[in-house]
């Protein structure tokens, strides 16, 4: 478990950064936290001839609020999500998701930016990326183009950055103040990654649901908007039932479970429903 | 024998990260190895090039079997006689994922395994066997001309009664990985004139210097076997590998220090697993619950090559009847070849599979007769005034009151009262009662202890700590003895230059034979020190900590030594084997939703005899419920449809931690061994035994159900079970 020979270099700036990845012509990997790149090139899963470390960007941990926006920057560390970062449901949110993160080492040295790039199928923040119409700034050598975080996840640990390219920002709108949050994980340890979580973001007035979003983790190849769901539950009233319901439209029409050693496909729609349910009991209560 | 507290000796330095294990040694010229494995199950092997590896920047050699003069053959393990030879390298055909085809040395790791990746290997695929009991009949034989069964036994006598009520059941123990945090290790330096010195995380070194020593046609004095620090073993370090003879044969040809370091990778896709069996039961009793018959079919899974796995169903099988007096049984046992890694034995050995299948079954029989699962134990038991108790199967246990130690647990957990809590029927609670009774320690150990001239002590054991603590309570049963202050006496082991013989570590069999002949060898020290005073002085002499008097005259015994020359006393001692038993009590929350197993409490009651060191115990059964927990809930080796392993990583092969320990209780009786002066029986396992069927019975309990599906309790598994 070490690596494959591989250059290293450390730009300054990231028009230098998108330069050598330019000139890598596709065979660079970026690293960031290295959480999960430096596993993959142990396995040797990965053999990028040069390793392009942005740590040293000036500019790159920014993380700020402007308009409306929470934007982030490629080294942003989990661990800075983990207290709210804006007044309101956004921070508090991303501070319930940072906590389901792995575990504090990994959360300490991970960055956000990372885990979207890698586009794990069970990683939470591609989900919440996802719910929560995130945009994505991607930087080439022919300039900075603006993508969707609904367009961005193509499939397991793919996404529509071709390797020339690097992800330099995503933009979290903020939700209104009256949205209610939640996130529901099921694992199998305490570390291990989840085998389906749901990202629930709903508002309600007069005690029916007004809007929602939903996202799912782990219950396809890439994170997924629970679209059924979300159309099922507006106009419904806040009820166990419609809960349950919504669950049930979750596992049948949105998610589209991949079988995996230990949680067949029917087990993760199961899954899927049973959390869904849970994570909307929670946002609403 | 008193009981000592304190912290260990060791683990001021293994906690600081100043261990020496086998990867941070430094020999001047050492170099790094590296396999080329096969990622075919079953397979004929066409071609192994290696051209290209050797060109590879770095890269000082590579090795397939075609290269060596004389492929080495893995001795047999004892008592297993089997014509199916298991090569360092595979020669025409390979067994296993995992199995090593080449290897290759490299400047450094990487380089080694730059190397690796340039090997050109051509296999055709032949079918596999991943079931042992689908193995035993299959028309693909792994050995042409030899059946795939390598050894089956019976045990008892064929039922001829037949009880009112009827049991019949089916279980399949997962197998493990044995995950120790430090895989396996070698480093071997060719030493002038043709010997070895050879540096190995291992259990059983003088096996491993014998084992060396006649693959390599060498006196066992021309091979030096030393355990440096070792980060577990747990069974899975006992045997003389394929890898070990390799990396020795390129020792010996490059002349050059050669080390291998088998990473988290290679130990889960072809390391040593355990446990595998296939479990047939039918079990009948009289309508009052007392159990007549007992017939037990044992498939165990054993790999591409019999070795020291091998044994373990016929282990199940000495212990099937568990801790209850059944008069007529009967076991079939058998140890079948599948295309997947060898298995060996871990931690339980054998004890876990048959306190699984017996305590699955009797907590059945309890269901179908509407009462208390612990009132039929308690009908069952065997009771204290039977003991010693010849078994049906052939054992004789020692001695044991296992109901005491079944109300003791009981009273812990607050049985009535959590029957309380589950009447309410608010929340979906199971309770769960294992009592078991295992067998350890076998075989002879050796014991030295020397008095110095400086006043200090050496011991001397053919033990072989892989972590338990040897440098702590070794000492402190010497001293204790000679009623000196502990710090005086200090170890040696692990080093088959410093002790004579040994057998090594494993079995639980440390403090029970191990301390036990240095409890001896410290008596005879007493007494033969007490003698020699007496002829010193001309008159009668007595002992009393450290110190001898003679009339007026008083000597400690470093002046005696000085007076009367050295003084070591050497024992080997050899007595039956013991058989520690307990009980275990889960009380388990399941949500039927998901499938979840919620472990509310965790009573663990161990009569392990006479206890030496409480911390290192309860430190032996914190770690063996935790690997408990693991078979239980968490682990199972899983394999594709090509008998591919398809976790690589502890990202996917899932381990317990800390995380998931549950709130436990731990207790004790303590019925001393009658067997050894010291007392002391096995106390490594218990856990891995008792934990697997009290969580089994809980879940059962808790979903009212006999059929909870198979090992881990996955959630899918407990789901489907719940449904």
């Amino acid at each position: 478990m070490k690596p494959a020979p591989f250059d290293y270099v450390a730009p300054r700036t990231a028009e230098e950064a998108v330069g050598l990845l330019a000139a890598a012509g596709g065979d660079a990997q970026v690293l960031a936290g290295g959480q999960s790149l430096m596993l993959e090139l142990n396995f040797r899963t990965r053999r990028p001839s040069v390793l392009v470390d942005i740590n040293r960007v000036a500019g790159f941990s920014l993380l700020d609020v402007a308009d409306e926006t929470v934007r982030v920057g490629p080294l942003v560390r989990h661990r800075r999500f983990e207290s709210p970062v804006v007044d309101g449901p956004l921070g508090l949110l991303l501070a319930r998701v940072a906590r389901h993160i792995a575990h504090p080492p990994i959360r300490a040295r991970g960055t956000m930016l990372g885990s979207l790039a890698y586009a794990h199928p069970a990683a939470e923040w591609p989900a919440v990326a996802v719910t929560l119409d995130a945009e994505l700034d991607l930087l080439g050598l022919d300039g900075l183009r603006t993508v969707s975080a609904g367009d961005f996840f193509t499939g397991p640990f793919t996404t529509l950055r071709p390797p020339t390219e690097l992800l330099v920002e995503a933009r979290l709108p903020l939700l209104p103040p009256d949205a209610q949050v939640a996130i529901v994980e099921h694992r199998r340890t305490k570390a291990s990654f989840a085998e389906v979580a749901v990202v629930a973001v709903v508002t309600v007035h007069d005690g029916l649901v007004s809007t929602a979003r939903l996202g799912l983790i782990n219950a396809a190849d890439r994170p997924l908007r629970a679209y059924a769901a979300e159309r099922f539950l507006i106009g419904r009233p806040v009820a166990g039932f419609t809960f349950a319901d919504a669950g049930q439209v979750a596992a049948l029409e949105d998610a589209e479970p991949i079988g995996r050693p230990h949680a067949s496909v029917e087990y993760q729609r199961q899954a899927v429903a049973v959390l869904v349910q849970r994570a909307l009991e929670e946002a609403a209560c | 024998m008193g009981r000592i507290s304190g912290g260990r000796r060791e683990d001021a330095r293994l906690v600081t990260g100043r261990g020496q294990f086998v990867a941070d040694l430094r020999l001047p010229g050492i170099v790094e190895a590296a396999f080329v494995r096969s990622d075919v199950a079953h397979g004929s092997l066409r071609a192994v090039r290696l051209d290209v590896a050797r060109r590879v920047t770095g890269v000082l050699g590579a090795w397939s079997a075609d290269d060596l003069p004389e492929v080495p053959v893995v001795p047999p393990p004892p008592n297993l006689r089997t014509a199916r030879p298991w090569p360092a390298l595979a020669t025409d055909r390979v067994r296993y994922v995992g199995q090593p085809l080449a290897i290759v040395v490299g400047r450094d790791r990487y380089t080694a395994e730059d190397g690796r990746d340039a090997a050109q290997v051509d296999i055709e695929p032949l079918p596999v066997l991943l079931d042992p009991t689908v193995a035993a009949d299959s028309d693909v034989h792994l050995f042409s001309g030899l059946s795939n069964v390598a050894a089956e036994h019976e045990f008892g006598r064929p039922v001829t009664a037949r009880g009112a009520v009827v049991v019949e059941a089916a279980y399949r123990q997962n197998l493990v990985a044995h995950t120790s945090l430090e895989a396996r290790a070698i480093l071997v330096r060719p030493e002038a004139g043709g010997g070895l010195t050879v540096w190995c995380s291992h259990q059983a070194p003088h096996r491993l210097r014998d084992d060396l020593a006649s693959v390599f046609g060498l006196a066992e004095r021309d091979v030096r076997v030393i355990v440096p620090d070792a980060g577990g073993a747990f069974g899975g370090k006992s045997a003389t590998f394929p890898e070990y003879l390799a990396v020795a044969a390129v020792a010996r040809m490059h002349d050059r220090p050669v080390r291998w370091i088998e990473d988290r990778a290679e130990a889960l896709a072809g390391g040593p697993r355990g446990r595998g069996q296939n479990q047939r039961v039918r079990m009948t009793a009289d309508p009052d619950g007392h159990i007549l018959t007992l017939e037990l079919e044992l498939d165990a899974d054993v790999g591409g090559y019999p070795h020291t796995g091998s044994f373990m169903p016929f282990a199940s099988a000495m212990v099937g009847t568990g801790a209850y007096a059944i008069a007529q049984v009967y076991v079939r046992a058998r140890a079948i070849l599948t295309t997947t890694a060898p298995t060996a034995p871990y931690r339980g050995a054998g004890r876990p599979e048959a306190a699984y299948c017996i305590e699955r079954t009797v907590d059945t029989l309890a269901r179908r007769l509407g009462l208390d699962p612990a009132e039929v134990r308690r009908r069952n038991h065997i009771p204290p005034h039977a003991f010693p108790y010849d078994s049906p199967t052939g054992f004789t246990y020692d001695s044991g009151d296992y109901t005491a130690t079944m109300d003791v647990a009981l009273k812990a957990v607050d049985y009535d009262g959590w029957r309380a809590e589950q009447a309410r029927g608010e929340r979906r609670i199971g309770i769960g009662i294992c009592t078991y009774v295992e067998r350890s320690g076998a075989g002879e150990e050796y014991g030295a202890v020397e008095a110095c001239p400086d006043g200090t002590f050496v011991a001397l054991s053919g033990c072989c700590s892989t972590g338990q603590g040897h440098e702590t309570s070794f000492p402190q049963v010497v001293a204790s003895v000679l009623g000196v202050d502990p710090a005086l006496v200090s170890l040696v082991e692990r080093d088959t230059a410093a002790v004579p013989r040994g057998v090594g570590s494993f079995a639980s069999r440390s403090m029970q034979i191990g301390g036990a002949a240095l409890h001896r060898a410290a008596t005879r020290l007493v007494a033969e020190a007490t003698e020699r005073m007496a002829e010193h002085c001309g008159e009668p002499a007595t002992y009393r900590s450290g110190r001898l008097s003679s009339g007026d005259r008083s000597l400690s015994l470093a002046e005696l030594v000085a007076a009367t020359g050295p003084l070591k006393v050497e024992d080997v001692f050899n007595p039956p084997q013991a058989f520690p038993f307990g009980a275990y009590v889960a009380v388990v929350e399941v949500d039927p939703l998901l499938g979840t197993v919620d472990i509310l409490r965790l009573v663990a009651v161990d009569d392990y005899g006479v206890v030496v060191h409480p911390a290192i115990v309860d430190g032996q059964t914190a770690g063996s419920v935790t690997q408990g927990l693991g078979q239980a809930l968490y682990e199972r080796v899983t394999y594709d449809e090509q008998g591919r392993p398809t976790a690589l990583s502890l990202l996917d092969y899932l381990v317990p931690t800390v995380a998931e320990s549950p709130r436990w209780t731990f207790a004790e009786t303590a019925t001393a061994n009658p067997n050894t002066p010291l007392g002391a029986k096995g106390a490594g396992e218990a856990g891995c035994i008792g934990v697997p069927p009290a969580i089994a019975n809980a879940i059962a309990d808790a979903l009212s159900t006999e059929d909870v599906g198979d090992l881990p309790f996955t959630p899918e598994v407990v789901w489907r079970a719940a449904r």
